[in-house]
């Protein structure tokens, strides 16, 4: 056993914990299985849940895909692109948002946490699920959401999301009591921690001799020698939307905007985040990044835009789109941060090209939403069916082929038999 | 080889057919055949040909087809499991099963004796036979994401390369092997002196690999291939074009309401490919139920058949082109809802002595 441990030791740090711990065993099985490469059997019993979750015809779908992904999970301790978990999470979640049984089984409810903790934004999933109803009856979403505005510094929020969730009645409510004491009670220590150092800082100034000198937090950087190009700082207010990636307002270098309010952790925090105007969703946001999938797409309506004899392209602006898409308050494109280089001295940077807008989850599904309406919109454009079964070929996280669903199909059929077989005591098996 | 052999592997109750090397789906009762026959009333050429098919019980059977069309069963034998894929030797002497079962099995028509050849982990979806210069073996695509070489002799296989999914298709033209994964994967091997990886390429196609099929150049070396997707679309692709962005294309097939675009297009599944061995134009066959032959060097269609009650499953020429076999089954394209056991099943045989040759080039 204590070589079992230290195997376990040696690839700890690639691990990903779990909320609910792992079980030693399975760890221990998966670790093996990977180093020895023992992919034959994961890639069956992969191929097993993938089958079943095709052939799956009882009352309870969503059973197959929770053992699908616990499996995964503790097959594949270190997640990665390998356990296609992202994948699995996100196809989970998507498939029963509309079935009204689901949006307060716990388990459902899980899914959609896990896959909020995976996306780049929960907070944009947790209104999602809000907007729709998925776990306002459960304790964990308020919970989850909780933590995530406490992670954030909002702590008001947080506090509120729990009142919220009293107010819903959301069950377990002992549970619901036990973590918003636990949060009263951090904010109780934050604010004493606060007190005690005014406190102290009043108390100590008049004995003590000046205080020494207090290096300011992130002051600006001094340059050194004849190379007057300065990196500009650009603080963005920490509570909003840092984990939207890097958007940055106007670039805040040594002059200073007036309207904008820095974010200065000497002081105490006093004015409240604002909140980005809340707008019912009518699509969960993905996961996934976009330029690591490439989803196939109908080409057949994509035009370009012609051009006429002059030679000057001629483009037919697009109809507009018959809902108000989604615009965040700060969604203007980054300016370049300007900065003095001279190629001839220094030939190792180059000036910055203008960066792309980052492709947010909720972009996306609006652009994808946008290029929908158009497509529906555009009149004589000929519309496609396909005439094979598309749900149960693409239903779980990979794809498969005609044969591949009836050999299923046979496999199941035969084991039926088979066991029928063994049980009668009947013996006339027939070669069909 | 004195004549053509059809032969093929079944699932439960149909029959798959393959001539010369390609496999299918048909019916091999006896009173299809007839049915045949009767069907076209050609005049066969006059050609000897021993018509292998497989029957339930994952049988495979060979028929010799005689001149005249009349079909005489000839040997069988069995598999423990739906066979996916059958090809041939070179010389005609034995014929290879690739099943459900996960092994591959050899067939001495001479001595009617069938021993395993190979073991996978799981399905085996292609078997091709390879011939090269300095080694012959056997070629299994599994969908346990592994492609590996036999020597028929011994249990354990020449070689074995790993793949990024599961083989959906594949075939060989020496020294090229083109193997179509799922989750749009393509990877060329090159085959001389022994198997190895020579490109993964990029699909050209957006949806699922289906069937690929691998034509030859005028100095009849193979140069590129054709890839068909489960959307109703092909797409030819060469090794090494002059100028890709020309040379390589893709069209639109097996698709309905063609000109009509009040109504929705209906597209089906491309479910095989197969390229004429004289003219170079090629075949492919559909879930719609219809063949189409086309050019693929003056990008025109030359033909586009009768829709049959039954999606085509596979389609192959034999040496000299002169015929043009296809088989009609359930495909199982619309899952097991729509399969219906009672439906027969057929093979078509066709006279492609005039219908496939080349449009002039402008």
């Amino acid at each position: 056993m204590v070589e079992c441990d230290a195997d376990w030791e040696l690839c700890k740090e690639n691990i990903q914990p779990l909320r609910q711990g792992r079980a030693i065993s399975a760890l221990h099985q998966a670790l093996t299985q990977q180093q020895e490469g023992n992919s034959a059997v994961l890639n069956q019993k992969k191929q097993a849940f993938e089958c079943e979750l095709r052939l799956y015809d009882g009352d309870d779908p969503l059973d197959v895909w929770v053992r699908y992904i616990k499996w995964t999970k503790q097959t594949y301790p270190q997640g990665g692109k390998e356990s296609n978990l992202s994948v699995l999470f996100e196809r989970a979640v998507t498939r029963f948002t509309d079935d009204k049984k689901y949006h307060n089984d716990i388990r459902y409810v899980e899914l959609w946490i896990e896959f909020a903790d995976n996306c780049s934004d929960p907070m944009d999933v947790y209104r999602y699920m809000q907007a729709q109803g998925i776990g306002i009856a459960q304790a964990a979403l308020y919970i989850a959401w909780a933590e995530e505005y406490e992670k954030r510094g909002n702590l008001k929020m947080a506090n509120s999301m729990f009142q919220d969730g009293i107010k819903c009645g959301a069950e377990p409510t002992e549970k619901l009591h036990v973590f918003h004491r636990a949060l009263q009670a951090r904010v109780c220590r934050q604010m004493m921690s606060l007190m005690t150092e005014q406190q102290n800082d009043d108390v100590d100034g008049g004995d003590e001799g000046p205080a020494e000198p207090q290096r300011s937090t992130l002051a600006e950087l001094k340059s050194k020698g004849k190379k007057k190009a300065v990196v500009p700082i650009n603080r963005v207010n920490a509570s909003v939307g840092y984990a939207r990636g890097l958007q940055f307002k106007q670039p805040v270098g040594p002059k200073q905007n007036a309207r904008l309010v820095i974010f200065d952790e000497n002081k105490a925090p006093e004015t409240e985040p604002q909140e980005p105007r809340l707008e019912i969703w009518t699509a969960p946001p993905t996961a996934r990044a976009k330029e690591n999938e490439q989803k196939p797409e109908k080409w057949t309506n994509v035009k370009f835009p012609l051009k006429s004899r002059s030679g000057l392209s001629v483009v037919v602006p697009p109809p507009k789109p018959s809902f108000q898409p989604f615009v965040e308050d700060d969604d203007k494109p980054p300016a370049v941060t300007p900065c003095k280089i001279n190629p001839a001295v220094n030939s190792v940077l180059s000036a910055r090209k203008p960066c792309k807008l980052e492709q947010t989850p909720l972009k996306m599904l609006q652009e994808r939403q946008q290029h929908m309406q158009l497509q529906q919109n555009e009149d004589g454009k000929m519309r496609e069916q396909s005439m094979y079964c598309k749900e149960l070929l693409y239903s779980g996280a990979t794809e498969f082929c005609f044969e591949e669903l009836r050999a299923e199909r046979y496999r199941q059929k035969q084991q039926a038999l088979k066991l029928q077989t063994n049980s009668s005591a009947v013996d006339h098996s027939s070669p069909n | 080889m004195p004549g053509n052999f059809l032969i093929g592997g079944s699932w439960a109750n149909d029959v798959c057919v393959t001539w010369g090397g390609m496999s299918f789906q048909a019916d091999g009762v006896e009173d299809g055949l007839d049915m045949l026959k009767n069907m076209f009333g050609h005049d066969l050429p006059g050609m000897y040909w021993p018509f292998v098919g497989c029957q339930r019980l994952f049988m495979v059977r060979c028929w010799e087809v005689q001149d005249n069309g009349q079909t005489v069963p000839k040997a069988q034998q069995m598999h423990t499991g739906p066979v996916l894929d059958v090809c041939w030797s070179d010389d005609g002497s034995k014929v290879f099963t690739a099943s459900c079962d996960k092994t591959a099995k050899m067939w001495d028509l001479n001595s009617n004796q069938a021993t395993q050849i190979a073991q996978h982990d799981g399905p085996i979806r292609t078997i091709h036979w390879i011939k090269a210069p300095n080694y012959s073996c056997i070629m299994t695509g599994s969908w346990d994401k592994t492609l590996k070489f036999w020597d028929t002799r011994s249990p354990n296989p020449m070689m074995s390369l790993q793949m990024p999914e599961r083989c959906y298709c594949a075939d060989v033209v020496y020294p090229m092997a083109v193997v179509a994964t799922a989750e749009r994967g393509l990877i060329v091997y090159q085959l001389e002196n022994q198997p190895s990886e020579f490109r993964r390429i990029d699909s050209p196609l957006k949806h699922q690999h289906r069937c690929v099929a691998i034509f030859k150049d005028k100095q009849n070396k193979p140069t590129g291939f054709a890839l068909g997707s489960i959307e109703g679309r092909v797409a030819i692709h060469y090794i090494n074009p002059p100028n890709p962005a020309k040379d390589n294309f893709t069209f639109k097939c097996h698709r309905s309401n063609g000109t009509n675009t009040a109504t929705p297009q209906d597209i089906y599944a491309v479910n095989a490919i197969s390229f004429h061995p004289v003219h170079g134009t090629l075949a492919t066959v559909g879930s719609d139920g219809r063949f189409s032959f086309w050019d693929k060097d003056a990008r025109t269609k030359l033909k586009t058949s009768e829709q049959l009650d039954q999606p085509i499953t596979a389609c192959c020429f034999n040496n000299n082109g002169n015929i043009f076999a296809y088989a009609s089954s359930y495909d199982w394209s619309k899952g097991h809802e729509y399969y219906n056991p009672q439906k027969k099943n057929y093979i078509f045989l066709r006279n492609a002595a005039e219908e496939l040759k080349p449009r002039n080039k402008k």
